[in-house]
């Protein structure tokens, strides 16, 4: 601080709020008697809303802007950059033994890698050429486009076996093959064969309904719905632990009342003792249902 | 590049020793490694959230008592109790009196007076209102113990959280709870209970009663009907149901995984059902009794000590049934059980 008039630095120190109490008094008692400094600390206040109008974008916000975030960025590569090849390898191998299922699924990788260069080494005799995996299938289409003469799906698939499709060495276009690879369905097959024998199922349970058994399953089959996305939240551990024990011995109830209807369907004493079985389990699933309703009615 | 499939081979051996050797070396590090998970998944329920049962938001925690002159046959309702020991006894005067130790405050509603009286004859009894933001089951009386004088006449309706009640000597109760024990004495006008995880004992008790209960066992002791046409319904999912003296025409008793016992009369006219799915069935009736009973019973046996008349009888596995009379069959009794036994005895 000069004789008579303030520093600078002293009143910007001020203007940030950096200055100790007494010196604050001091600079406001100055301030006070002294335009010189007034016009000096009215020009850093200028200066400083300048400066913190430009930042404030970066300020205000609340994660990182974009430039923010690209000059991090830039400082990071110029780290990496310093960084040699070799160095790198190491960090990114060490960090990969780091973690042991990653080792494992290295080593496991790389087993199998040697045995497929083993395998595709092998003399060009005693390999199957003609028949090939989907993906291979599909790889060698796009790589090599020119040698495939024609595909054709196989008149039966084997669910288990994952050759869909045979293909023949010879000249077909580039585009021609292109759209064959864009209208190929390679899962259809298996997709079919999944979907069929539950429908089938389906149809003979339908066909096999007692009279009044369907609206027993339905009511069951809606109640159920309803109380399968509510029991963990409706019910305590020891309540879902004794409802799932109870559902448990009615359905082997059912499921055993079943097999005796179905060897007997004249039984009806049988048939008396399933239809009570579906009643306890109606029971049971409207007990989680009457305790959500009891639960809605009592919270406010 | 390989001379011949021996080299491939060798090489390919090596690589295998070395990835063995670097997997069992580093199973060697001191790296802590995670625990290892039970290879079979067991399907257990999930983590209690916090809104079986909630913590009660008293806002003050006090002992307080209130009462208030009603019309005899008043009726009663407490909306919502949270958490508390709820005795409940009627007495001979024609006042409520609620003495509620160390819980929230509460206060009466009246919403109906008795045109000619003009005393209350429907109350509310409810939480003093609280100000500002209400917490979830602010609305609800919790406490100790809360102790309630209400008048002989009076009808109960109540609901609630967790709570044991004990009713004694009232016209009509209706209580529905999510847990607690639920005692009912002296009941003249007709019960409604229904707890999800508690025993429910009825005693000395008449008129129209159904009770039920999840997880928890259901006594009867000394019931009958009020009028005729009055039934009586016991049903459990996880528990016993035992009735003793009950004198229903009209009985049903029905248990999931426990047992059914009955040790009464069959009435002339009578229909008792009793069914279980996975428990035992046991009847015990007097020497004298006249009845048909039509047993189902899948995987179990019947038995009886009973000269029955055999009806009809089916004895094929998972399909066994006995339709037998004794005496004239004056009632009808249909017992019924999956995988339980079924037996017919005298009273001693």
């Amino acid at each position: 601080m000069n004789d008579k008039c303030i520093e600078t630095g002293t009143i910007q120190a001020f203007l940030d709020g950096e200055t100790s109490h007494d010196l604050s008094a001091v600079i406001s008692k100055h301030l006070a008697v002294c335009d010189k400094c007034v016009l000096a600390l009215a020009d850093a206040e200028e200066e400083s809303a300048i400066v913190f109008s430009a930042l404030d974008r970066e300020f205000d916000s609340l994660v990182p802007t974009q430039r923010l975030w690209s000059s991090i960025n830039e400082a990071l590569a110029v780290e990496k950059s310093k960084i040699s090849f070799w160095d790198k390898i190491r960090i990114s191998l060490s960090s990969l033994l780091a973690n042991p299922s990653l080792t494992v699924a290295a080593s496991v990788l790389v087993v199998f890698g040697i045995f497929a260069a083993v395998w595709s080494l092998r003399p060009a005799g005693s390999n199957n050429g003609d028949v090939s995996s989907v993906s291979d299938t599909g790889r060698e289409q796009q790589a090599r486009p020119e040698r495939i003469d024609a595909v054709t799906m196989p008149k039966r698939v084997s669910p288990k076996s994952a050759v869909l499709y045979k293909v023949d060495v010879s000249n077909l276009s580039n585009e021609k093959v292109g759209k064959l690879a864009k209208t190929a369905n390679f899962r259809q097959g298996s997709d079919q064969l999944r979907v069929r024998p539950a429908v089938i199922k389906s149809v003979a349970a339908a066909e096999d309904y007692l009279p009044g058994e369907e609206s027993y399953m339905r009511t069951i089959s809606d109640l159920k719905q309803n109380v399968d996305g509510q029991k963990d939240r409706i019910l305590n551990p020891s309540s879902r632990i004794a409802y799932e024990r109870d559902m448990a011995v009615v359905n082997d109830s059912i499921g055993k009342m079943k097999e005796v209807v179905k060897k007997n369907p004249k039984n009806q004493s049988a048939k008396q003792v399933l239809y009570s079985s579906y009643q306890n389990k109606i029971d049971l699933l409207n007990s989680v249902v009457e305790r959500e309703e009891l639960m809605a009615s009592l919270v406010r | 590049m390989f001379r011949n499939g021996l080299q491939v081979n060798k090489l390919a051996i090596s690589l295998c020793l070395a990835a063995v050797t670097a997997v069992g070396g580093y199973g060697q590090s001191p790296t802590p490694r995670p625990a290892q998970r039970p290879s079979v998944r067991v399907d257990t329920p999930k983590p209690t959230s916090p809104k079986y049962y909630p913590r009660p938001a008293i806002a003050s925690a006090d002992t307080s008592e209130s009462a208030m002159e009603v019309d005899p046959n008043v009726f009663i309702q407490f909306p919502c109790i949270s958490q508390a020991k709820v005795t409940i006894s009627g007495w001979e005067r024609n006042e409520i009196r609620v003495f509620i130790k160390d819980g929230s405050k509460m206060r009466f509603r009246v919403h109906e007076k008795d045109p000619v009286s003009d005393k209350p004859k429907w109350v509310l009894i409810t939480i003093l209102a609280l100000d500002g933001a209400r917490a979830p089951m602010s609305d609800c009386i919790s406490g100790e113990s809360i102790e309630i004088d209400v008048p002989v006449k009076a009808s109960l309706a109540i609901k609630g959280y967790q709570f044991e009640t004990t009713i004694d000597s009232v016209k009509k109760v209706e209580i529905k709870n999510l847990g607690g024990n639920v005692a009912l004495r002296n009941i003249s006008g007709g019960i409604t209970a229904a707890t999800y995880e508690g025993d429910v004992a009825v005693e000395n008790s008449g008129g129209q009663i159904s009770l039920e209960t999840s997880t928890g066992n259901i006594i009867a002791y000394e019931v009958g009907p009020g009028q005729i046409g009055d039934t009586f319904k016991a049903k459990t999912t996880n528990g016993s149901v035992m009735l003793q003296k009950v004198d229903h025409r009209q009985i049903e008793a029905n248990s999931v995984s426990g047992s059914v016992t009955f040790d009464g009369k069959f009435l002339s006219g009578g229909l008792y059902n009793f069914k279980t799915t996975n428990g035992s069935i046991k009847l015990s009736i007097p020497t004298d009794s006249s009845f048909k009973v039509i047993a189902s019973y899948g995987f179990g046996t019947f038995n009886t000590t009973f000269p029955l008349k055999i009806l009809t009888e089916t004895e094929s596995p998972g399909g066994k049934s006995s339709v037998a009379v004794m005496g004239v069959g004056d009632a009808s009794v249909n017992v019924t059980t999956s995988s339980g036994s079924i037996g017919i005895g005298k009273q001693p």
